[in-house]
């Protein structure tokens, strides 16, 4: 198999991963699709670097968050008034209304947390990475780390609990 | 007197420049039978695309830098040629289905030499509208081989006069060419 | 913690594909980049995901080797053609130069004589 061949392969074994990543820690398809590009060329350059597989998996994850917590930073401190708006549209793509009206609360509660935490959510449930491999991918404190997903849980709870039309029912003990 | 040879053709030019001119492509006869007696045959036909494709291909030596610098304007390059084994294998009627169409209005002869020396004939006719070679056509008869040669577009003849030294051609010594001869 | 809810987040962030449109250009690009090509090939080698890779390498290489294959074929033709013509070119130069040659002559070797001539009388 020629090189091409093999970067390729890699691309499409990743970009789910990486794209999902970039959608929900900057909310839109464009920005979302930029990211991911940044990300695969700085892959690139920097495969000699990665000794697994396994390595390229993690080392792409870590590389989109944190690219996206940086970039969230940013936008904060310029005004963007039509962003929220523009967000919500593309966070419910067609192709996600399907999506049981729960998931699509989650997904928007999800864009009201703080970068951080954002990310260490994401990590959590939609990489599966456990909480020792989040706090390396995000160099932070594993206890920090913890305490984002404890937080952040308990406040989505309680926003899905206030809202009259979401038929849930929290069993949490 | 260095140029006498090359400035010829101009000289004998100079009085078909008035005439108008149709449609410089010669209209090739089969030759089936021709070729059936010849021991080698040529055909070439090089149409623009053709042409231009060929410029592609043609590198930066002289050889190919000569002929690119040739092929500037040309439309189309026609060839036909048939040798034989023997002396008289074939009849000057067999070229004179060309012959008759350089007879139509707007083709000009230019030149007709008969060489005692070489044994042959060549008549060349030339094509010419707006002041500007379009068209030239060659008939050269030797008692072997037959050759003619249709060239389409804006004929530089001082380029194709170059070419002699070129691909092989041993070049005229100009310098002891004497007056050329008054035109026909 | 709730179960349900850490369920129910995991469907939500179910990993989403991005449109074919932006695939086909990732892939482009990728391809163009400055990769070390010998890294992708080892990192390659040592297998990712078995599934992925392999549905993943398949469709590309396959898609590579139609695309390489039909440029190769074409490329090869036009060279043929190429040269054939160039060929023909140079061979109805040198007929054409060869003709026009024996015109010279005849024309040079008429000067000659009549020169020849007028010096003798």
């Amino acid at each position: 198999m020629g090189e091409q061949a093999a970067l390729t392969a890699l691309v499409l074994a990743h970009q789910r991963s990486v794209y999902s990543l970039a959608l929900r820690m900057l909310g839109t398809r464009d920005l979302a699709e930029d990211l991911t590009q940044e990300v695969f060329m700085q892959m690139n350059g920097n495969l000699q670097a990665i000794v697994s597989n396994r390595h390229l998996g993690f080392w792409l994850r870590q590389v989109t968050s944190n690219r996206a917590i940086d970039q969230l930073r940013r936008r904060a401190r310029l005004p963007m008034a039509s962003l929220d708006e523009q967000m919500q549209l593309q966070l419910f793509s067609p192709e996600q209304d399907s999506d049981p009206m729960l998931q699509r609360h989650l997904r928007l509660l999800l864009m009201e947390l703080s970068p951080p935490a954002r990310a260490v959510l994401l990590l959590r449930f939609q990489e599966d990475l456990d909480p020792t491999d989040i706090a390396q991918a995000l160099d932070m404190p594993l206890n920090t780390v913890k305490s984002h997903l404890k937080r952040s849980l308990e406040s989505m709870r309680e926003k899905i609990a206030g809202m009259p039309s979401v038929r849930y029912e929290d069993n949490s003990t | 007197m260095r140029k006498h040879t090359a400035a010829l053709f101009f000289i004998l030019l100079a009085p078909a420049l008035t005439w108008a001119a149709p449609n410089p492509r010669l209209t090739f006869p089969s030759f089936a039978a021709v070729a059936q007696k010849a021991s080698d045959s040529v055909n070439i036909t090089l149409d623009p695309a053709m042409l231009a494709l060929a410029a592609k291909f043609l590198g930066n030596d002289p050889e190919d830098a000569a002929a690119k610098d040739v092929l500037k304007g040309l439309q189309g390059i026609y060839i036909r040629s048939y040798t034989f084994d023997k002396d008289s294998a074939y009849q000057q009627a067999d070229i004179d289905g060309v012959r008759s169409q350089l007879a139509s209005p707007g083709w000009n002869r230019m030149m007709e030499t008969r060489s005692r020396k070489n044994r042959a004939d060549v008549d060349i006719y030339i094509m010419v509208d707006h002041n500007q070679a379009i068209g030239l056509a060659l008939i050269a008869s030797e008692p072997r081989q037959f050759t003619i040669v249709n060239i389409i577009g804006a004929i530089d003849l001082e380029k194709l006069h170059k070419l002699e030294g070129q691909f092989g051609i041993p070049k005229i010594d100009a310098d002891q060419s004497n007056p050329p001869p008054a035109a026909k | 913690m709730s179960k349900d809810l850490e369920s129910q987040l995991r469907a939500a962030l179910r990993p989403v594909a991005p449109r074919k449109e932006f695939t086909e250009r990732l892939v482009a690009r990728g391809a163009a980049g400055q990769a070390d090509r010998r890294a992708v090939r080892s990192l390659a080698a040592r297998g990712i995901r078995p599934l992925a890779w392999w549905v993943g390498a398949s469709l590309a290489a396959s898609v590579l080797l139609a695309i390489g294959i039909q440029q190769h074929l074409e490329q090869q033709r036009l060279q043929r053609s190429g040269l054939e013509a160039r060929r023909e070119v140079v061979e109805a130069l040198r007929m054409t130069s060869q003709k026009l040659n024996l015109a010279y002559e005849a024309v040079k070797s008429q000067s000659t004589s009549r020169a020849a001539e007028q010096s003798g009388a």
